[in-house]
């Protein structure tokens, strides 16, 4: 029997019932579209088609049509391809990490969280994928057998790493997001008319009755999948910092790497998921579901995971000038005073000491100042690897090598075109599915008699 | 046993008497009444999990988890013999004079197989125990089991005291009390 408690907040307002739960929830899907899914949706086709029309180009003419260059053979693509896998893991944080640690107000975020990481790891797969240059052998990089002298690929590079570990968080991730959806497709098919909906939510719901039995299993199967996931998330971001990380390039050979990556991609994760709940809450009406405390709780998880990333910095810029080696030296000053001063200060910034104002209670309660402070990380976080990489690739051991690099229009095109990827996929999905998990929500209601 | 749980389909059962609940902890206490009266109860259908009802009903504990275990290990053992093979036997290649035999760089590929396996060995065996697949005709009692009533589902037997089963449900506050014949309820 669970009782109301005297200090914490109810996790749902308003009174609802377990009937009010689905009315409310299943509301998008069953109604027509309103003006601003409309709106959002057509802006987010036309950044769509500005990724295709960058995509043509690129493969039209080639990888010259970006200006990476013999110094800086790693410029916005990684920078792009790091921040959205980045993006992806608060996802897997909220479903698995809280599920584990038994923080309920992850149910009201969990199930968009989730589908921001299998957009986000979409998005993220686009630029390795197409920096290929001749993408069609693209599968070369999986070990097939082949006819090249049995040439295998090399288990010792950390990029190949990356090959297994971003296909198989994009597995998981999928497979942990459908079976939690599950129960709901099945609440949506018994309850929409047409008949080609009746067909399709049919199709994926699996059958699914609500039997005490299928939950028993159903529940373990949720923890199995959320311990498996938690060494999952922290392992893949880990594996994208060893691409830098066990190389000898000055800024990039440092073991601090894989937790300040880990911690930098759920700051960043959080980062997103403010934005688009924040929106998402006021245009879909779910203020009594995504309350202020849960706003309050992700803002706190930014505060400490950008001061997290920030101990980093500093961390990183300590041990390069007291560990006596002058080309690490070099590279950090050069990256606080070089010519990229502002990319560095930037992200120092919006990383370390804007997200410290969530030390004051108004900062993590006002919507609009935490929507606005969620774009500023999400700008923090993207300077963040443009830092690392570029500070690190334009001046090389050979001053001859010394470049300066900026992205070409195809570049920033492709950039602006993930936006359009990551918000098509995201408003077809509040459209067909429901956006909060409400067989989860009903267990918290606490509005027994 | 099969792997498919056979409780689960409601095709050939014999006369059932369904009560439906709107209150989680009338249908536990219900459910608890009945059991401990001795009748069998086929299921109970809630729209969201409803903790402890699976001991009441005596229902045992998935071996989901040693499934997930062995997959596990299956993925380990086919990524270790896959390296081992591509990377030692075929075609050793040397990168800067770094190691071919085991070395601490294959434990990604390693851990990333493993992981991949557990979970897609445990959501198939998840899948076939609770026989779902896509596409496949819910057998539902009710519309709204899935929204917000609870449904408990007694299989009727040779010699059972129907009336004593309805009653019970009646005083642990069912809301409504049917009959399912041949797939078809009616309201009693």
């Amino acid at each position: 029997m669970i009782h109301d408690s005297m200090i914490r907040e109810r996790l749902v307002t308003g009174d609802k019932t377990a009937a009010d739960v689905t009315k409310d929830i299943a509301r998008p899907i069953l109604n027509k579209p309103s003006t601003a899914w409309k709106v959002g949706f057509t802006l987010s086709v036309i950044f769509l088609g500005i990724f295709i029309v960058s995509l043509f180009w690129t493969l039209w003419t080639g990888i010259g049509t970006w200006n990476i260059n013999k110094s800086v053979m790693w410029g916005w693509d990684i920078t792009n391809f790091v921040f959205w896998v980045g993006i992806g893991h608060a996802g897997t944080l909220i479903s698995a990490i809280l599920l584990l640690f038994r923080q309920k107000w992850r149910m009201s975020i969990n199930r968009s969280a989730e589908a921001m990481t299998i957009f986000a790891v979409i998005c993220a797969a686009m630029f390795p994928v197409f920096h290929m240059g001749r993408v069609w052998v693209g599968y070369w990089a999986l070990p097939l057998p082949n006819a090249f002298g049995s040439l295998w690929v090399n288990f010792n590079s950390p990029l190949l790493w990356d090959v297994f570990a971003i296909s198989t968080y994009f597995s998981v991730s999928l497979l942990f997001w459908y079976i939690g959806l599950i129960p709901d497709i099945a609440t949506i098919r018994d309850k929409v008319k047409t008949k080609a909906a009746k067909y399709w939510y049919r199709f994926f719901s699996m059958g699914w009755t609500g039997s005490t039995r299928s939950w028993a299993r159903y529940e373990l199967i949720s923890l199995i999948l959320a311990g498996l996931s938690t060494p999952l998330v922290l392992s893949v971001h880990t594996i994208v910092s060893t691409d830098f990380a066990t190389s000898v390039i000055p800024g990039w050979h440092t073991t601090i790497f894989p937790p300040y990556f880990v911690a930098g991609a759920i700051f960043s994760g959080f980062g997103m998921v403010a934005t688009l709940l924040v929106v998402a809450r006021k245009v879909m009406n779910y203020e009594n579901y995504i309350t202020i405390g849960h706003l309050e709780a992700m803002c706190k998880i930014i505060m400490l995971t950008g001061t997290l990333v920030g101990i980093a910095y500093l961390t990183e810029f300590f041990i390069a000038q007291y560990s006596g080696v002058e080309y690490e030296q070099y590279a950090f000053m050069n990256r606080a005073s070089g010519p990229y001063w502002w990319a560095y200060w930037s992200m120092m910034f919006c990383n370390l000491v804007s997200p410290q104002v969530f030390w004051f209670k108004w900062a993590r309660t006002t919507p609009w100042f935490i929507f606005i402070m969620s774009i500023v990380v999400n700008v923090g976080m993207w300077f963040e690897r443009f830092v690392i990489i570029v500070t690190s690739l334009h001046r090389d051991y050979l001053p001859s090598s010394w470049v300066m690099y900026a992205g070409s229009l195809t570049e920033i095109g492709l950039f602006l075109g993930t936006f359009g990827i990551f918000f098509t996929c995201f408003f077809l999905f509040a459209k067909f599915l429901p956006v909060i998990n409400m067989s989860e929500i009903k267990t918290i209601l606490r509005n027994r008699e | 046993m099969g792997i498919i749980d056979k409780n689960l389909s409601l095709r050939n059962r014999n006369r059932m008497l369904l009560g439906v609940w709107e209150d989680e902890d009338k249908l536990v206490e219900a459910t608890s009444s009945l059991v401990h009266a001795g009748v069998k109860i086929q299921d109970v259908y809630t729209p969201y999990p409803v903790h402890g009802l699976d001991r009441i009903m005596g229902v045992r504990r998935s071996w989901l988890s040693i499934v997930a275990f062995l997959c596990g290990m299956t993925g380990f053992s086919l990524a270790f013999l896959m390296i081992h093979y591509m990377y030692v036997q075929d075609w050793p290649v040397d990168v800067g004079n770094k190691p071919v035999r085991f070395s601490p760089s294959w434990i990604p590929v390693l851990f990333e197989a493993t992981v991949l396996c557990t979970a897609f060995g445990m959501a198939f065996f998840f899948f076939i125990r609770n026989r779902m697949i896509w596409g496949i005709q819910p057998e539902l009692l009710d519309e709204r089991q899935t929204d917000d009533r609870m449904i408990i589902a007694v299989e009727t037997e040779a010699g059972m005291n129907e009336k004593e089963v309805l009653d019970m449900m009646k005083k642990h506050g069912a809301v409504e009390l049917r009959e399912r014949v041949g797939g078809v309820s009616t309201t009693i």
